[in-house]
């Protein structure tokens, strides 16, 4: 039996509610189109849509520089667009930066076994899995950038941590969610 | 057309507290004339993002101008910024871009489209309502102040003649106060110069 608790958007605003959050700045998919639609009216939050994920990491390095808590929230092909920026804003200028990023591809990659590693080319094109999820945490790993996922527990705390984390050590780190939120 | 110093003088000799954030070919000319904590160079960092960089700081501080140096070759970078600017509703961010046709620091190599793209055209399209193409010195020193004041966002597109700039560094070699330190140090120290 699956121990696995499915992400509610509500949960994630509640998480940020309580961290101070000021900003997301992101692109939505379908898996976190229920927290951008919740966003949307939010009292206290600003959400802003960017035309590109790597804009994120530079407007929410931005939005610290003048003091505010953004929180980055992305797809997991919308970070392997961001390295540069990623890399030269967020991570070079030591921003404490919480990522929620969707792991695209997840469920088939887990399903058949097969995560990394990704040495063999081949893997890379076959049809059986996506292969921005191979890819993902390999990634995120060469870039230096803490992750972890959010797959099972208390989500409000896991975010929470997750914040704790990347304030604590001053860089971004990175929260993976793995299944569509409600 | 200008010369850096056409550019630069004039606005350094109206800035007052506003933030200004450079970024390539400016970088090093603009700490010429100035060495402000509420300077930030967008260097030894991620080419193509001084502007939206810039963006999070005006959304942050709204009640504070910011004044972005950015380069042609930057903003063809990324231009869906343009769009992300007018969206964000920002009133107080100013973008310059510098309009040399060319990638100065590797060697003044053509941008893309170099003598053709009209930038003002695309912010334009991307929603600015102001916006100014200034050509010339008389043109600029004419109209600075008027630039300085007007709500934003505002775009104004400078046709300055490509200079010499080389690579730049973050080193203690470096004459810019704000380029000898890393660029974390940095953006501590000009956090905290925008506290309250």
């Amino acid at each position: 039996m699956s121990n696995k608790t499915t992400p509610r958007a509500a949960t994630f605003v509640a998480a940020f509610e309580d961290l101070g959050v000021t900003h997301v700045i992101g692109l939505p998919d379908n898996t976190s189109a229920a927290l951008f639609d919740l966003l949307a009216s939010h009292a206290a939050i600003a959400c802003l849509t960017v035309t590109r994920e790597g804009e994120a990491f530079a407007i929410a390095s931005g939005l610290w520089l003048g003091g505010k808590r953004p929180v980055v929230v992305i797809q997991n092909t919308g970070l392997l667009e961001s390295g540069d920026s990623l890399r030269g804003t967020a991570i070079r200028m030591a921003v404490p930066l919480l990522c929620l990023v969707t792991y695209r591809g997840f469920a088939k990659m887990t399903a058949t076994g097969g995560g990394p590693p990704i040495a063999d080319g081949n893997r890379l094109i076959r049809h059986d899995f996506d292969s921005v999820a191979l890819v993902t945490e390999p990634t995120l790993e060469a870039w230096g950038v803490p992750h972890r996922l959010l797959d099972v527990g208390d989500h409000r705390v896991c975010v929470g941590d997750a914040w704790e984390q990347a304030h604590r050590e001053s860089r971004p780190v990175a929260l993976l969610i793995t299944q569509a939120m409600v | 057309m200008l010369t850096k110093e056409q550019f630069l003088e004039p606005l350094a000799r109206y800035r007052t507290d506003e933030v200004v954030i450079t970024t390539m070919g400016v970088v090093r000319p603009w700490s010429e004339h100035s060495d402000s904590d509420l300077d930030f160079a967008s260097a030894d960092s991620a080419m193509g993002h001084a502007a939206d960089l810039a963006l999070g700081v005006a959304m942050a501080q709204p009640y504070r101008k910011v004044i972005c140096l950015n380069g042609d070759g930057s903003m063809l970078m990324s231009l869906g910024t343009l769009v992300t600017i007018v969206e964000s509703g920002v009133e107080n961010l100013l973008l310059f871009v510098v309009v040399n046709h060319s990638y100065e620091i590797t060697g003044n190599q053509p941008i893309p489209g170099a003598g053709s793209v009209d930038f003002c055209a695309m912010a334009k399209a991307a929603g600015f309502r102001r916006r100014y193409d200034i050509q010339d010195a008389e043109d600029y020193q004419g109209r600075l102040e008027e630039i300085l004041a007007a709500d934003g966002p505002v775009f104004v597109s400078v046709r300055v003649a490509p200079g010499e700039e080389g690579p730049i560094s973050r080193s203690d070699g470096e004459s810019a106060r704000y380029l000898r330190t890393s660029l974390a140090d940095w953006s501590r120290k000009f956090r905290q110069a925008l506290s309250p």
